[in-house]
């Protein structure tokens, strides 16, 4: 099998597993709505917490595993983990961009303001926009090598950003919730409103993974095309 | 208590959810069927 029928067959499946997803979306999207009962306190406005939550989950999972991957290739030089981990920057990126929209528009009802300078949103509009830097850094190289090599200089900071996102709450003063899954305690949810979090952090994962397949995809096949037209050429 | 009257922000948000992941999934799709067309 060619390095193209791979990319295509990649692609392929990328895209049955995204189609899934976004069956799952919609599950999600009914049983939040209709099903789940409303916190009194907080009115509607809570439920936003349902979409919010999990798709910052997704996008600091995209962020650490670039960073990750940016770390290993600083190390094997491997051209895929590269291109993995430029592919989970980008779906990260349209994560954040969700997170960063619709946290705001539960922070406005419940906080009394759309946006605070705080450690937490501070922290997390930085690496948002670290990963945008990220994007148009390669946009801007046309040299593979040293292409990769910036942006995974670049991608390693995740390493450090996404672990310390999560710690802010507990080392600064912030509006920002305390996490209500990812801490050592059991969850501090009613059952049919946790139940509703993690099927949606599920659908979340799972379209991270349908995304991140398609956009690595699509990275070989413009290397492939990119590779036969210098072959072309010489 | 009353609940306070705040479902239009649920309503803006889950809007912006559907909006950028439906987006960006057609995105992809269709960048890959122009890249395929490319390399044929």
């Amino acid at each position: 099998m060619t390095r193209r029928e791979r990319a295509l067959t990649t692609a392929h499946r990328g895209t049955i597993i995204t189609g899934i997803a976004l069956l799952g979306l919609v599950g999600v999207y009914v049983r939040a709505l209709m099903f789940t009962p409303m916190e009194r306190s907080q009115g509607l406005a809570q439920k936003i917490f349902y979409v919010h939550a999990p798709v910052a989950w997704a996008a600091l999972l995209a962020f650490g595993i670039t960073g990750l991957l940016s770390l290993l290739y600083l190390m094997l030089r491997d051209r895929k983990l590269d291109l993995i981990a430029a592919a989970s920057a980008e779906v990260g990126v349209a994560f954040a961009v969700v997170m960063l929209t619709t946290g705001p528009l539960w922070g406005k009802p419940v906080w009394g303001t759309w946006w605070t300078w705080d450690a937490r949103l501070t922290s997390t509009l930085f690496t948002f926009l670290l990963f945008v830097g990220y994007l148009v850094l390669r946009g801007a190289l046309t040299d593979f090598e040293v292409r990769g090599r910036f942006s995974a200089v670049l991608g390693v900071m995740a390493l450090v950003l996404v672990p310390f996102i999560h710690v802010t709450v507990y080392w600064f003063r912030t509006l920002h919730p305390d996490p209500v899954v990812m801490k050592p305690e059991a969850p501090s949810l009613p059952s049919v409103m946790l139940v509703t979090l993690l099927t949606s952090m599920a659908v979340c994962t799972l379209l991270y993974v349908g995304f991140i397949m398609q956009r690595y995809a699509l990275a070989v096949l413009r290397d492939v095309r990119e590779e036969e037209a210098a072959g072309g050429l010489s | 208590m009353d609940s306070p009257d705040n479902g239009a922000y649920m309503v803006a948000a889950y809007i912006v959810t559907a909006v950028v992941v439906l987006g960006y999934a057609v995105m992809l799709y269709l960048r890959i069927r122009k890249e395929k067309r490319r390399n044929t």
